[in-house]
């Protein structure tokens, strides 16, 4: 009797967990995003009613910036996933690897309404948009921080972090201080030394960066406008800066349809739904950003704000963008310079 | 005696750990602050409804079912074979039923990735169930060796002189004879399983993944007290084992001489 | 009889192809963004001899020594109290605590630490989350248990006559324990010297959550090069050279033990 139980237990637990899990996986448009805060707005934001709206569920596949596109890399052909999230001028870097199709416009009617600024190419189009600047938590550090210049103040030795996956922003700012720009970079190289002894620690995720400012291990960082505001969300008081000097380095993320994928009418609804105008709205509620449609409204307690702009021209006005192009040619040189000379201890 | 004292600081850091995360999964805010601020249930129904979690939670169950049940058997025979068999270097395989243990979790990890993509099993599951077979056979082969070296060979053969078939010895005198070591083998080979990470973080992908590959990938991307919350469950569920398996095994018996 | 090893022996198999291609692939060339490996070569060797990998290899030895001499001092008091009192009570309450953290597995270990060591507790007087002394915390609390068992193992078989005899003939307690009881537990220091050891120099996840991307040991290289970088070549490479510092590591100990014991 007791055998019979325990067989029959057995029987249980090696099969029915198949089942289960076979019957979800199958019709659902899987999304490759960035993790925490971003993955669980776009799920809440997006995914939510387009899942209501089409009876299509949705699932993510989360990592990095540059972990997602090894892994698209190596999934040529035959993708894992269906949508791809990611920054501006790394999606050139998926499109000269033939990893994107091009976007059907036809079945993106919402495209009407976004900017022209938006249309990054044929491949992609951008969802929102933030800067990079530098956020310290007054609390620990009592000098203050009003242009980039100031990262470079002894006092803040051993209290910065900076991400080390893209290193695009700070070496641009040193370019800038020393009157050359992304495409001369090496013109910042001196002043990118003389910082070196500054940083206290680099962080590989956001969540890492969070974790660094909320253990004060790193007061100071070089961190993206939204991951800020959503430390303050959670009750951790720090400022965003609107540097004097330069500008915030403008980021835009944007959203593209997998080559080989067998989802692409799937997708390109849900990129259509992404820019309509209420979702857009929401984004820049929930997300703190700047949305690419032209009708969406942004509130004013949050107009003005580092990163949140109200429309795309202040993408200009009010933030450095840099080209595309430029960027994703120099990013390897850039790593592997910056990974050499800077984290190197 | 002072050495007591030093014991007691010692025990304390073994368990200060543990109580951290337990105090921490019931903090009402995302920032992790000790002692917490509050008292707050959320974290534990975000860990119950995460799907995520509940699709790992459901893949472990599977994995770990199927690694004993195939791990159990080959390693019962094997033991029986260890024990009884005439074997020239004896001492080599039993070396060999070990060495799994032996080799970096990093090695095999990797290794079977790439086994298992020159065969073009990369999205299947039964790389990871083989791959855990191999990692829990060692524990179900030391376990059940200890048993049939305990086992009378008289009673077996008391039961095939009075008739019964060599299957049915086999089924009413050896096995229940070998129940402890079986006991014990099936308890090390789940609590293996479960909690295996390093080769299954190579192996697995989003669909197939089990809970410490889910919780790892939670860790890296969140800062919020939900893997307290999981992990106070996870470390009930083990207390409860091994509470468990002292009452009945004794474990006392089985570590130390006494 | 010999027949029923027959299943055993195709697990067994099958962990050897896993090693087998490993092996096989840390001598094929790497050709960056895709999967497929290019011929015979012996780069990926030569480039873990390059100087931040081979800084890696050291570290993982140094981190791995540091955490055994430290295990096996925090452990022996523990050890030495489970084998020798006489409360059962107190024996169960010390097996259980050393037990179950054994059981609850490297993620929940480690994320402990890191709420610990990221001054949710305490504020400490050094950063320790993201540096080496908060990885080797981590990996000391983790190697403990293990060594406890061993050493407790090792303990109690030691008659307690011949300390009885020792005491007798006048030598106070330390004399007793570092001319006694410490040598005859060697046995036992040695073996559990080797497993903290050989785990240490293949550990992951308490580097990993601990170490935040600054503090590598070889096994998070093996997993940045695979998993990240896809660059799998390199990755068996260096998997090869864990494995191979692991098996000298127990060949040469081993034979310690084996010439001891003789």
């Amino acid at each position: 009797m007791r055998a019979r139980v325990l067989t029959g237990t057995l029987v249980a637990l090696l099969i029915v967990p198949l089942l289960a899990s076979a019957a979800s996986a199958q019709n659902a448009l899987v999304v490759s995003i960035w993790g925490g805060n971003w993955k669980d707005t776009v799920e809440k934001v997006v995914a939510k009613p387009f899942t209501a709206k089409t009876g299509i569920p949705v699932e993510f596949e989360v990592g990095g910036t540059i972990d997602r596109l090894a892994k698209a890399r190596v999934a040529k052909g035959s993708p894992l996933v269906d949508l791809n999230f990611t920054t501006t001028h790394v999606a050139r870097l998926y499109i000269s690897d033939g990893l994107y199709e091009k976007l059907d416009m036809a079945k993106i009617p919402n495209s009407k309404e976004i900017a022209r600024e938006a249309f990054r190419s044929e491949y992609h189009l951008g969802s929102w948009a933030y800067v990079y600047t530098v956020v310290y938590r007054p609390d620990l550090v009592k000098e203050e921080i009003a242009k980039w210049a100031d990262l470079w103040n002894p006092a803040l030795k051993g209290k910065i972090a900076m991400p080390d996956f893209d290193p695009s922003h700070i070496i641009t700012i040193a370019a800038l201080m020393e009157g050359g720009n992304e495409v001369n970079w090496q013109k910042g190289e001196g002043k990118l030394k003389q910082l070196k002894s500054s940083i206290a620690a680099f962080y590989s995720t956001d969540a890492q960066s969070q974790d660094l400012m909320k253990t004060g291990q790193a007061p100071v960082q070089v961190m993206l406008s939204v991951n800020a505001y959503h430390l303050q969300e959670q009750g951790i008081r720090v400022k965003v800066v609107q540097p004097r000097d330069y500008p915030g380095i403008v980021g835009i993320d944007t959203m593209a349809v997998m080559a080989g994928t067998k989802k692409a009418d799937a997708a390109l609804q849900f990129i259509n739904l992404a820019l309509s105008k209420e979702i857009q709205s929401e984004l820049v509620k929930a997300l703190r950003a700047g949305p690419v449609n032209t009708g969406a409204s942004v509130p004013q307690s949050l107009a003005g704000q580092p990163g949140i702009f109200v429309t795309p021209a202040q993408w200009k006005e009010r933030g450095y963008i840099m080209n595309d192009e430029v960027r994703a040619k120099n990013l390897p040189a850039w790593r592997e310079w910056f990974t050499a000379n800077i984290v190197k201890k | 005696m002072s050495l007591r004292l030093v014991v007691l600081a010692l025990a304390a850091f073994l368990t200060v750990p543990t109580v951290v995360v337990i105090a921490v999964s019931f903090n009402p805010t995302a920032i992790l602050s000790f002692p917490p601020a509050g008292f707050s249930l959320r974290w534990y129904v975000n860990v119950l409804t995460y799907p995520q979690f509940q699709r790992a939670a459901l893949n472990t169950v599977l994995v770990t079912a199927w690694a004993v049940a195939l791990a159990l058997p080959i390693g019962t025979l094997a033991a029986l074979a260890l024990e009884r068999a005439r074997l020239r270097g004896r001492n080599l395989w039993a070396a060999a039923l070990l060495s799994p243990l032996v080799v970096p979790g990093v090695a095999a990890g990797l290794g079977f990735l790439i086994l298992a993509s020159s065969l073009g099993l990369l999205r299947s599951r039964s790389v990871l169930i083989a791959a855990h077979v191999a990692l829990v056979l060692p524990f179900v082969v030391r376990s059940v060796w200890v048993s049939v070296k305990n086992l009378d060979p008289a009673l077996e053969r008391a039961a095939a002189s009075l008739g019964a078939t060599p299957w049915r010895v086999f089924r009413r005198v050896t096995l229940p004879l070998l129940r402890p070591g079986l006991f014990a083998g099936a308890l090390f080979a789940v609590v293996v399983s479960v909690n295996e990470f390093v080769v299954s973080l190579f192996i697995s992908t989003r669909v197939t993944e089990i809970l410490p590959v889910a919780m790892f990938t939670y860790v890296v991307n969140y800062t919020d007290p939900t893997i307290a919350a999981l992990s106070t469950l996870f470390i009930l569920a083990t207390f409860l084992a091994v509470w468990v398996a002292d009452r009945y095994l004794g474990l006392g018996r089985v570590f130390l001489q006494h | 009889m010999k027949f029923l090893l027959t299943p055993a022996v195709v697990v067994l198999a099958v962990f050897a192809a896993a090693l087998g291609a490993l092996f096989r692939w840390s001598l094929l060339e790497f050709i960056p963004g895709s999967l497929r490996p290019g011929g015979l070569t012996l780069a990926n060797f030569r480039s873990v001899l390059a100087p931040q990998y081979l800084d890696t290899v050291w570290e993982t030895v140094l981190l791995s020594a540091a955490t055994t001499l430290l295990t096996l001092v925090l452990s022996y008091p523990v050890a030495y109290a489970l084998a020798r009192t006489p409360s059962r009570r107190a024996r169960s309450a010390l097996l259980v605590l050393t037990l179950a953290p054994f059981f609850t597995g490297a993620i929940v270990r480690t994320y402990a630490w890191v709420l610990v060591l990221g001054n949710a507790v305490v504020t400490w007087p050094l950063p320790m989350l993201f540096t080496e002394r908060g990885v080797l915390v981590g990996l000391v609390h983790f190697s403990m248990p293990s060594m406890i068992l061993v050493l407790a193992a090792a303990l109690s078989h030691i008659d307690p006559a011949y300390e009885r005899a020792a005491a007798s003939l006048g030598a106070r307690p330390a004399r007793v324990f570092w001319r006694v009881t410490l040598p005859l537990s060697m046995p036992g220091i040695v073996s559990g010297g080797l497993i903290v050891f050989a785990w240490t120099l293949s550990a992951f996840a308490t580097p990993e959550l601990l170490g935040g991307g600054k503090v590598k040991m070889i096994a998070n290289v093996v997993k940045d090069l695979g998993l990240d970088s896809f660059n799998w070549p390199g990755a068996a490479a260096f998997a090869m050279v864990a494995l191979a510092l692991t098996l000298a590591l127990l060949a040469g100990l081993g034979r310690l033990t084996a010439g001891r014991a003789a």
